[in-house]
């Protein structure tokens, strides 16, 4: 008894340092640019694509990448950074956790003379930052609530699913809804939540909001994942011929709820063209480049009519 | 008029509509050792944590030095110098023994604990009284009368005025008893009055002045310890006679059951040898730390013996675990029933029934009518006292709850029952129907092993006795030959250097 | 009738208390939202809703009877879904095989836990805190960080459809293992043995039961559940996402709280921990429906908790 005990004691402490060693990320070396891409999280398409694209980028130029998690922790992806600027690192392209939180450690970073690219998602204090690459949330939401306006005839009920409270991509794409709505005094707001991003904590939303019985006409909502989740709630009620589903960011189940006609329309950001933009962008300021203080990648919009383009 | 520490005038109190206490006036005089006596449930518990502000009284008014007092929670009590010595031992694991001795009252500067001078005041404390525990053990290591010794020490270091006892004595053997009543001299010449609860008749003749009997809640009287006698004790305890206090049947011994040759485990015993035989009681006397509950332990599987043979019905038998031993039909009634005997979040029936499961069901679904049965028969054979089978465990008294360990064993109908201190805390009528149950118990022809530290039990009950000392056997004494001399010399055979 | 009382003992203030909760708290939402709560569909929704943290839940229940915890089936929920998902694309495999592994890899992580646990003699929330961030990270790298889409229609009627038309399979699901659950921890042995060990476990070692067998089981038939679990949240969303389950083991050891299971182990019943599934869930649909946010219903969440384990020990006489 006391050996099994003892192995069991010493198998799940090797366990343990393996997991440890396994999460460090390696160090660079010496003699190349050393560059760092700090992501939110990376835990859907979206972020896959963005972190996959400006690792290409990175490779194509020839300058070393180390990629970071901030677990959409804005101050994990703080330490991070500071730990980053010690190790002397050449350029940061970040995409925040959220609007404000980052600012400090990005602050520090530039003050350090070590240049930072914001992508996708702006911070509260761009000047912060030496360059924005992205989109601007606010034309995809325009984008997203334009197209379900005339979808529904310009008058009826929708309802938004929006990201978590206070990141830059809920803040902008909901003012885009907003915006167009100024245009159309026929068409009222009935439902307004956070899903988190999460399929299924949308799920569960609007299974509860069709039982409430009050008429629905278009879901539109902040990203694919929820889109996917209420969309999933809405077949189960047979009503997907009553209400139509709007989501952005063009993830790949997406597109093929588009194909099969189900998902009404999503809205592409371009995820790639961002990202290798900005570690352009990144390693010119690096080299003494000037660039402009704000690149805009533009939004495009998938549904039936194009998604032969996107689909493979 | 004498001058009274502590007086409790009328007191009386309910708990939800039953009376637990009618109209008692119980007075203490500075210096007295006055003994309160009764069975369990006569009220002693109930009066003493009135006095210490656990509860408060219905009526009445408590008095200290002739001033009007309410105690309203245990820390009023301490400051008047009342502390108390409680049943229920609940030393902080752990701790180490000088934490425990200095809880709530630690030595500090500034705030911060200076456990160099707990430490150095629990030694000279020790060494003062004449015990030997290092103050740096941890509670968890040491034994039941070990724990038993601190929390002794811990009241007499306190400087009160009125110390309460309740059974101190419970888990410690004659030396230590010896010990605290020198103490209690000690203190009484200090003019420390004692509160002194005990069932052990005997140790009161020794040390008190006075005693108080309490019966169903009221106070039957006080005398002078002069002037009373054990029976008449009893009979006010009891509200009856008591003709044989142990009673004792003679049973013909059989063959031998259980061999027990030249066993060994490390440091804790060494070659014990004996042999048991079926319609026996053998004891098996000894002090603290003679490795008494350790053998029973080894015989019964829960640890393993390093050499030695143990033989039942002369096959040699290896116990790995508990289960083995109960296969062969072995039951272990343990020294704590609280810690390792019960389960106080079960009920009656569930406590009785744990051990047969196998037994009480088929293909792993228990049966219902049968696990009832079991229980019913066993809560009436037992004369176990509960409202019903379903009861939880903790809402039992002392020995009800001990009745339903014995239960929970015989239900596996063992041969060889053995038995660690099996009335430890448990008032006169209970302990003899637990004498009794013994009796019966070999009747049928089992065997009994019982360790007990309580010299008149261990004479009355045992067929054979004997010995343990520092972990080897150093005597044996049949019945006709029993004395508490010869135990008492035998069990201490190394403290007085050599066997005599 | 005695017998049937026997079987309903509700010994303690506590789990009337709970029964009168529920009860209160649903007549409370039917009026405040009378059109909408109180429908038989959203009823039907309310249950669907339970299921999955209910059959979490009854795996947790036996884990906390016995004295320990089990942070790791959230973890479970998103491996399994996620693996199960991925063995479910069309004109692949069969479908016994994603439910087969879901449950197989629910009861190896239930099985690793229980073995650390009994034999390792590691405390258990150390143990299944370690497993939760272990399994995230392999859901995670199994699903590359993405969710895993494009199962079959077979797969999505696993949890989806009904029977007789009527009942959600989900919910049949939940229905049964909990009666399967309930009986287990009622009526046989092991169940028993269970409780023992949760009550006092040195005494449960002196009577005889093998401790570290019955804990093995019983952390080994928590992941098992969980695996279950996951397979069915996949199919109901018809994806394995690798984010999923994030604080379903917090839901699942609430439901088992507030349903009167003390912490400490050896005591509570069973079908407090359906009700207090049923709670969870009653409150979640209700508030969605009066619009209240997500936000504000963790709040109240965690103060029903709170309240439940007071009361809890109010009843044992502890305050």
């Amino acid at each position: 008894m006391k050996s099994i005990k003892m192995v069991s004691r010493v198998v799940v402490f090797l366990v343990i340092i393996a997991m440890i060693a396994g999460c460090t990320a390696a160090a660079p070396a010496n003699e190349t640019k050393t560059y760092g891409l700090f992501m939110s999280h990376m835990t859907n398409a979206f972020t896959i694509e963005m972190s996959d694209a400006v690792k290409a980028k990175a490779a194509e130029l020839g300058v070393e990448l180390t990629v970071y998690d901030g677990g959409q922790d804005a101050a994990k992806q703080a330490g991070q950074i500071e730990t980053a600027v010690t190790q002397g690192i050449d350029g940061i392209v970040i995409e925040p956790v959220s609007v404000d939180g980052l600012v400090p450690a990005i602050e520090a970073a530039t003050k350090a003379g070590i240049p930072v690219v914001v992508v996708n998602q702006k911070i509260s204090k761009p000047e912060a930052a030496s360059a924005f690459v992205g989109v601007s949330n606010v034309e995809g939401g325009i984008l997203e609530m334009k197209t379900a306006a005339e979808a529904i005839g310009g008058k009826g009920n929708v309802a938004f699913l929006l990201g978590p409270m206070g990141s830059d991509a809920q803040i902008g794409r909901t003012e885009g809804y907003y915006e167009v709505l100024k245009e159309y005094p026929d068409i009222k707001v009935v439902f307004e939540q956070s899903a988190n991003w999460k399929t299924d904590e949308a799920l569960k939303l609007v299974e509860n909001w069709l039982q409430t019985g009050t008429e629905i006409n278009a879901i539109v909502a902040n990203n694919d994942g929820m889109a996917l989740g209420a969309l999933k709630a809405v077949e189960d009620a047979k009503l997907l011929d009553k209400i139509k589903i709007y989501g952005l960011d063009a993830t790949p189940d997406a597109l093929a709820a588009v194909k099969d006609g189900r998902l009404a329309a999503t809205v592409s950001q371009s995820t790639t063209a961002q990202g290798m933009t900005a570690m352009e962008t990144v390693v010119k300021l690096a080299k003494g480049e000037k660039v402009e203080p704000e690149i805009l990648v533009s939004f495009t919009l998938i549904d039936s009519n194009n998604i032969g383009d996107y689909l493979k | 008029m004498d001058d009274f520490i502590l007086e409790m005038n009328n007191i009386s109190k309910s708990f939800a509509k039953v009376r637990v206490l009618n109209d008692i006036t119980f007075k203490v005089k500075p210096g007295e050792v006055h003994a309160l006596v009764g069975e369990n449930g006569a009220g002693k518990s109930t009066l003493m944590k009135i006095l210490m502000g656990i509860h408060s009284p219905d009526n009445g008014e408590i008095l200290i030095s002739g001033h009007k007092t309410q105690i309203k929670n245990p820390r009023e009590a301490l400051a008047y110098g009342i502390s108390m010595i409680h049943q229920e031992l609940n030393p902080i694991m752990d701790m180490e023994v000088s934490e425990n001795i200095f809880l709530g009252r630690e030595i500090h500067k500034n705030g911060l604990v200076n456990i160099r001078e707990e430490r150095n005041q629990a030694e000279s404390l020790f060494k003062e009284i004449g015990i030997n525990i290092n103050p740096r053990t941890l509670m968890r290591n040491l034994s039941v009368a070990q724990i038993q010794l601190v929390e002794i020490v811990k009241a007499i270091s306190l400087s009160s005025r009125v110390i309460v006892m309740d059974e101190p004595t419970s888990a410690i053997t004659q030396k230590e008893v010896k010990t605290l009543f020198e103490q209690i001299d000690r203190l009484r010449k200090q003019n420390v009055a004692i509160i002194y609860i005990s069932h052990k008749m005997d140790e009161i003749f020794q040390i008190a002045d006075r005693i108080s009997v309490l019966r169903d809640g009221e106070l039957i009287g006080t005398f002078p310890v002069t002037d009373v006698n054990n029976d008449q004790l009893i009979k006010m305890m009891v509200g009856r006679e008591i003709k044989e206090f142990i009673p004792k049947t003679v049973v013909p011994v059989g063959e031998v059951i259980l061999e027990v040759d030249n066993l060994s485990r490390g440091k804790h015993f060494q070659n014990v040898s004996f042999k048991l035989h079926a319609g026996e009681i053998l004891g098996i006397a000894g002090l603290v730390g003679a490795g008494r509950s350790e053998l029973a332990e080894a015989i019964f599987g829960i640890t393993q013996p390093t050499n030695g043979v143990i033989r039942i019905n002369g096959i040699p038998v290896n116990h790995q675990n508990p289960k083995h031993a109960i296969r062969n039909k072995i039951a272990l009634i343990t020294e704590d029933r609280k810690q390792t005997g019960l389960n106080l979040k079960f009920s009656v029936k569930d406590n009785i029934t744990i051990v047969s499961l196998d037994e009480l069901s088929r293909m792993g679904i228990i049966n219902d009518t049968q696990e009832r049965k079991a229980a019913d028969d066993f809560i009436h054979n037992l004369s176990i006292k509960t409202t019903s089978r379903n009861t939880l465990l903790a809402n039992l008294s002392g020995g009800n709850q001990q009745k339903v360990v014995l239960a929970k064993w015989l239900l596996t109908t063992p041969e060889i029952i053995i038995l660690d201190e099996p009335t430890r805390g448990i008032d006169v009528g209970a302990k003899r129907d637990i004498y009794l149950l013994i009796g019966e118990m070999v009747k049928t022809g089992k065997a009994v092993l019982m360790i007990s530290s309580e010299i008149p039990e261990i004479m009355g009950l045992s067929d054979r006795i004997i010995v343990l000392a520092e972990g080897e056997k150093t005597g044996e004494i049949s019945r006709q030959d029993f004395s508490q001399e010869l135990i008492m010399r035998y069990a201490s055979a190394f403290n007085n250097g050599g066997i005599q | 009738m005695n017998s049937i009382k026997n079987r309903f003992e509700v010994s303690s203030l506590r789990e009337i208390g709970i029964i009168i909760a529920f009860f209160v708290i649903l007549i409370i939402l039917m009026i405040l939202s009378p059109n909408a709560f109180a429908k038989p569909a959203n009823l039907v929704n309310i249950l669907k809703q339970a299921s999955i943290n209910g059959i979490l839940a009854m795996g947790m229940m036996f884990v906390i009877i016995s004295g320990g915890i089990d942070l790791s089936v959230g973890s479970i929920v998103a491996l399994a879904g996620v693996v199960a998902a991925t063995f479910a694309h069309p004109n692949e495999y069969p479908l016994i095989v994603s439910i087969v592994l879901s449950a197989v890899i629910g009861a190896g992580v239930g099985l690793f836990n229980g073995i650390s646990v009994a034999y390792g003699n590691i405390p258990p929330f150390i143990v299944t805190l370690g497993t939760m961030t272990i399994v995230r990270g392999m859901a995670l790298i199994a699903a590359n960080g993405q969710p895993v889409f494009n199962v079959t229609k077979a797969f999505e009627g696993i949890a989806g459809g009904f029977v007789f038309d009527v009942v959600p399979r989900l919910v049949v699901y939940f229905v049964v293992i909990a009666i399967i659950c309930a009986f287990i921890i009622t009526r046989t042995v092991f169940g028993r043995r269970v409780y023992a060990i949760g009550g006092n476990e040195t005494a449960a070692r002196v009577s005889g039961i093998n401790v570290n067998r019955i804990k093995v089981a019983v952390y080994t038939l928590s992941g098992f559940l969980a695996g279950l679990s996951g397979l069915l949240l996949a199919s109901r969303l018809i994806s394995g996402n690798p984010t999923s389950g994030q604080s379903y083991e917090l839901d699942a050891i609430a439901a088992v709280i507030i349903g009167g299971v003390s912490m400490s182990g050896g005591a509570g019943k069973w079908y407090g921990t359906i009700i207090g599934a049923l709670l969870i869930a009653v409150i979640g649909n209700g508030l969605d429906i009066l619009n209240v946010s997500s936000h504000f219903q963790l709040i109240i969440k965690g103060s029903i908790i709170i309240v439940a384990v007071l009361l809890d020990m109010k009843g044992k006489g502890k305050i």
